[in-house]
């Protein structure tokens, strides 16, 4: 077929078979090929395009990632297979997917300071939080629609709450003020310059700095932890009559009277004995959280009672919980290795994988939301790297930033967002993951 | 044989005395004829002749001797010869025999007529001495030695002739005299009937005698053994075991020495243990022979190729060859290689080097691995950057979420440890000294010496109860600070300064450091300028200041407080002393640091040790309840130590240097009083770079985390994590 001269009878051969399950037009036939075994991922990555072209003529060549038994290809194939201890013999069956690599990087969008927190689980907007106090709403590469003002410290952490409501999106904040701010507006109002909004309720009760928010999947309630070493659940609905609601203030602000609520912990989970840095809530029981105690706890959201820990042995600054079975604890800290359990494995609390291919603190992790196997992590020497379970080595590495990258997110499942130490918000887009 | 013949001649010789010789004799002969056979060449037909018998042979001797002295004794003798066989005769017989041989050579009495004269003395004279007359003796006319010779080889019985030079004649020996000689020549008794032999005859009888000599019993002691021999042989073994008397030397071997042996064996034998001989030259080989095999010959491409080598390497001798001897050339080195052999002889000095065979790592103290000491600081991983100038001092807030800076360049500055971000900059407007922040979270307050004031600072931080507290604690009226500087206790004044929303006190020389006291209610200043009144404590609620009330002992470095109990430690230039503050308010230990220059002190948050870092670069570890001399000290820092600390919870304690270099130690205290501190060096923190000839200038701990936070001299400080 389409191998050319430069594959000698000197080196060996492997039968190979190429499949994918990409759609229609990335399709190769299924026959099988005999292909140089020292090709490494480059090779066949060119092979698959020249198939691809030999039936698509205007065909643009695009990197591929290989998997051969639900591993990712890094070597060349006989090393691989020498590696693995699979036998050349038969048919080789290599799956192909697009490579994970952010194929567009998107105009900064700059901040008055540094971006200290980032949230892209809505597909329409992102918010972001920074040090000059102020929380901003991005519908995209610079194009700032809403600032919400109201905090008297930096934003230290920011979360969606209901990403579409009707006409209004509801988003949670803590700063480093000790409180929590809610806030409430409308996405789908077409403005030209940023609008200015207020909190609609205020949560106070944390007696040091706010270090993360989280959002409860129904959207009822927020948790966060704080520099005071709990972390603290609230209620997140507006209406006076239910509870968490202890005051009402009516305030003049530009000849309007603004109603600011505020409101009261429902409960407070006490246990961790230093700064809880990262909180996640991803199902309606059980609340994740990591610590400067350098342990990752799970709390039973209704009881408020400590289920299991992890203990690390590292400061933790970040914590995501995803992968398999969204079950997978991915977290980081105060050394460059960014680290995932498995809570199913029973009695262990040794990391299932540890990639460290990082030179400093990481600062934040973060599960693709539909892929089991990928996520991204952001460290303090200004890289962002992607991460696949299936290989040790990062997919990709994003140096978008200059300085300190300070949060990352996924946004709309094929770009990462993140903000850092140079004051901006970085888009990379065009990364496929299946 | 012998015996047996003893034995019958014992049963015979009763019954028959006179036969039995005879019989005897021819056997005997016979024996002896036996014997003789090896001599038959030179006896010739005497041989074969038969012996006659012995009385006939004595009786010839006798008569040939001519002696009538002799002749007459020698007859008798003979006939009683001839009657009896006693022993002694025989012996007698024999010994006249030998008399006679030897009277014919020495004392010829009647015919010597020469004297006992040395004949040499009439070598070359014509006579040989002088008769009874006076008459000269005449030597006989010699024949000449042709005719002698010719005469000698003509006589078949030359060979019996022997010359007497006494009497200058010619003797011809007779045959038994012959047989004398070899007898005597074989060693045996000179007369053939002599029998050493001879059964011994005892011819007294005690049983059978009729009239025995005497009646007496055979005594007692001829049946047990003799004491006295015993005694002997006892003083005997005595002295062979006690190695008086010594059998059996062994034979000395005669000693050679291998004269081109390799000397190095030697050594053992010579006396002096150090001493190692020279080595020897080498021995010539093939390729020094004047005409050596051809493969020995170096081609011409190798001669050159030996003028590429080093001049050592290069062979000295270059083999060649000579038709003959004659044509060899003088060597030309001989006189070169003779003096470097000269030198090496005399001037290389051979001595055995005694050396201590320890293993040096044996001689370490056993620590353990410094991976079971983990977590400690190992690398940097955020840096704090924003300061201009060096960063004299860092203090960090309890919880460990900030930590204060201050520079010479005149800022003090708040930082956020996890992001590394700058949260507030004072502009104070002079150098700072030291900067400390309260130990009680309650009181976020941060305390700054700069010049001869100490600046109380509100760092805004803490919740709104906190701040109105802080706030409560900050403000000063102003007129009773004037009132406080106008009484005459008071040396410190405490003034509102506004700009900063906090206090100014102001003393009246540079204060150097500042220090709280764990509740965060007292702290101390050190003025090292100040003399007597040099360390005041001061009291935020009251606002009071107070002189110590103890005489100071040379120049005050730094004081903390007793992080328990109510003592007081002051650092001097060369002692640290402990005060009890409370009760008693006496000295209540003095600890001799040994240096010469002490710069810093931390005291161990269980109290009892301290470490003490001095300006040589050396650190002292102090176990207050052990002794007043130092526990340990550990010279680490090629510079001068700025400043030492101890983790507040961790077992680690570091101490920074001019050297740019911080050391990380792990300080265990065990609770057992038996067991001392466990001192273990664990890491060297690197990365800070020396500025105007300073390095690191402060380093301090993170209350909660083993990390370990170093300012520098190059106004950046960095964060050392595990």
């Amino acid at each position: 077929m389409d191998i050319d001269g430069d594959m000698e009878g000197s080196s060996k051969r492997v039968q190979v078979r190429f499949v994918t399950k990409l759609q229609a037009p990335l399709k190769v036939p299924t026959t099988s090929i005999a292909v140089p075994s020292n090709l490494t991922r480059f090779g066949l990555s060119t092979i698959v395009n020249n198939l691809i072209e030999s039936k698509n003529p205007d065909w643009e060549a695009e990197p591929f990632d290989f998997l051969i038994d639900g591993e990712l290809v890094r070597m060349s194939l006989e090393q691989f297979l020498l590696a693995k201890g699979i036998t050349a013999e038969k048919i080789l069956e290599i799956e192909y997917i697009k490579a994970v690599a952010p194929r567009k990087e998107e105009d900064p969008s700059p901040h008055n300071d540094w971006v200290s927190a980032i949230d892209g689980s809505s597909p329409g907007y992102i918010l972001t939080g920074s040090y000059d106090n102020l929380g901003r709403v991005w519908k995209g590469s610079g194009v700032c629609t809403h600032i919400l003002d109201g905090h008297s410290d930096a934003v230290t952490s920011v979360s969606i709450i209901s990403p579409e409501g009707a006409g209004s999106v509801t988003v949670a904040t803590g700063s480093k003020d000790r409180t929590l701010r809610l806030w409430k507006f409308d996405v789908e109002e077409a403005i030209n310059h940023p609008l200015k909004i207020r909190a609609f309720k205020i949560l106070r009760g944390h007696k040091a700095s706010v270090q993360s928010v989280a959002a409860q999947a129904s959207r009822k309630m927020v948790c966060s932890g704080s520099w005071d070493c709990t972390i603290n659940l609230w209620q997140t609905n507006s209406s006076d009559t239910e509870g968490g609601l202890v005051s009402t203030k009516k305030r003049k602000v530009n000849d309007q009277v603004d109603e600011q609520l505020e409101g009261e912990a429902v409960s407070t989970l006490v246990g961790h004995t230093q700064c809880v840095s990262s909180v996640v809530w991803p199902e309606i029981e059980s609340i994740y959280s990591a610590s400067w105690d350098h342990s990752i706890r799970r709390w039973d959201a209704e009881t408020g009672k400590d289920l299991s820990d992890i203990f690390c042995g590292k400061v933790l600054n970040c914590l995501d919980v995803g992968g398999e079975g969204s079950s997978l604890i991915a977290a980081g800290g105060s050394d460059p290795v960014l680290r995932i359990w498995d809570p199913r494995k029973p009695g262990t609390s040794a990391p299932v994988f540890q990639f460290a291919s990082h030179t400093s603190w990481i600062s934040a992790c973060k599960w693709h939301e539909k892929s089991w196997f990928h996520l991204l992590s952001a460290s303090y020497d200004g890289k962002l790297m992607l991460w696949d379970l299936r290989t040790a080595w990062p997919l990709s590495i994003i140096e978008s930033h200059n300085g300190k990258v300070l949060c990352a997110d996924w946004w709309k499942g094929d770009s990462v967002i993140s903000g850092g130490e140079d004051s901006n918000l970085c888009i990379s887009s065009g990364i496929y993951v299946q | 044989m012998k015996n047996q013949k003893d034995m019958k001649t014992k049963s015979v010789e009763t019954a028959l005395n006179s036969e039995e010789p005879k019989e005897q004799k021819p056997q005997q002969q016979e024996v002896e004829s036996n014997s003789d056979s090896s001599y038959e060449v030179f006896s010739g037909d005497d041989s074969s002749e038969d012996v006659g018998s012995s009385e006939e042979s004595d009786s010839a001797e006798s008569g040939s001797s001519g002696d009538e002295d002799f002749v007459n004794e020698g007859d008798s003798d003979g006939l009683e010869n001839s009657g009896r066989e006693d022993d002694g005769s025989e012996i007698s017989d024999a010994h006249e025999g030998v008399e006679e041989s030897d009277s014919s050579e020495d004392e010829v009495a009647p015919r010597n007529t020469v004297g006992d004269v040395p004949l040499i003395w009439y070598k070359d004279e014509p006579h040989i001495g002088y008769d009874i007359k006076g008459k000269k003796l005449k030597k006989k006319e010699k024949e000449d030695a042709l005719g002698s010779f010719l005469s000698r080889v003509d006589d078949s019985n030359n060979w019996r002739k022997i010359y007497d030079e006494y009497n200058d004649e010619e003797v011809e020996l007779k045959k038994d005299e012959i047989r004398l000689i070899r007898r005597l020549l074989k060693g045996k008794a000179p007369h053939p009937d002599f029998d050493p032999y001879a059964p011994y005859v005892d011819w007294f009888k005690y049983e059978d005698a009729k009239h025995p000599l005497s009646n007496a019993p055979e005594p007692k002691r001829r049946f047990i053994p003799s004491k006295w021999e015993s005694k002997k042989v006892v003083e005997y073994i005595r002295a062979i075991r006690k190695g008086w008397i010594k059998f059996d030397k062994p034979k000395e071997e005669p000693h050679f020495s291998l004269l081109w042996a390799d000397d190095s064996g030697l050594t053992e034998k010579a006396n002096h243990l150090a001493y190692i001989p020279a080595p020897k030259p080498k021995l010539p080989g093939h390729d020094e022979s004047y005409n050596p095999s051809p493969e020995y010959i170096p081609t011409q491409e190798e001669i050159s190729s030996y003028q590429l080598l080093n001049e050592e390497d290069r062979p000295k001798f270059i083999p060649r060859s000579f038709t003959t001897l004659r044509s060899i050339t003088t060597y030309e080195n001989a006189f070169k290689d003779c003096f470097e052999r000269c030198l090496d002889l005399y001037l290389c000095p051979r001595v055995r080097k005694k050396r201590l065979n320890i293993d040096p790592d044996s001689l370490l103290p056993k620590l353990p691995s410094r991976k079971d000491l983990k977590p400690y600081p190992v690398t940097c991983y955020i840096e704090y950057r924003g300061h201009k100038d060096a960063v004299t001092s860092i203090s960090t807030e309890a919880s460990g979420q900030w930590i204060a800076s201050g520079s010479t360049d005149g800022t003090v500055r708040i930082w956020e440890i996890e992001t590394g971000r700058c949260l507030r900059n004072w502009e104070v407007g002079e150098a700072v000294h030291s900067v400390a922040w309260n130990p009680s979270s309650e009181h976020p307050i941060l305390a700054v010496s700069l010049g001869p004031d100490v600046l109380l600072l509100n760092t805004g931080l803490g919740n709104e109860e906190q701040q109105t507290k802080v706030k409560e604690l900050l403000h000063v009226e102003t007129p009773t600070a004037t009132h406080e500087s106008g009484e005459r206790t008071s040396i410190v004044s405490w003034l509102r300064d506004d700009k900063y929303e906090g206090i100014r006190l102001r003393h009246f020389k540079t204060v150097s450091s500042v220090e709280w006291h764990r509740k965060g209610d007292y702290f101390s200043t050190v003025m090292p300028a100040g003399e007597s009144r040099a360390i005041h404590i001061h009291r935020l609620s009251e606002k009071f200041s107070q002189r110590l009330p103890f005489k100071l002992h040379g120049l005050p470095v730094s004081s903390t407080f007793h992080p328990t109990r109510s003592h007081f430690f002051i650092a001097t230039k060369k002692t640290i002393r402990v005060y009890d503050l409370l009760g008693e308010r006496k000295l209540i230990k003095k600890l001799d640091t040994g240096f010469r220059e002490v710069s810093s002190m931390a005291v161990h948050p269980a109290g009892d040790n301290l470490i003490v870092g001095s300006k040589e670069g050396k650190m002292c570890w102090f176990d207050t309840d052990l002794s007043s001399a130092p526990y340990k000290v550990l010279r680490c820092h090629p510079k001068d130590i700025t400043n030492v600390a101890f983790h507040r919870s961790y077992p680690l304690f570091a101490s920074c240097s001019d050297d740019c270099t911080a050391y990380i130690f792990h300080g265990m205290v065990y609770s057992d009083l038996n067991q001392n501190p466990l001192i273990v060096p664990l890491e060297i923190l690197r990365g800070h770079t020396s500025s105007n000839g300073r390095g690191v200038l402060d380093c301090k701990f993170h209350p909660r985390q083993p990390w370990l936070f170093t300012a520098g001299a190059d106004s950046v400080i960095r964060l050392h994590c595990h």
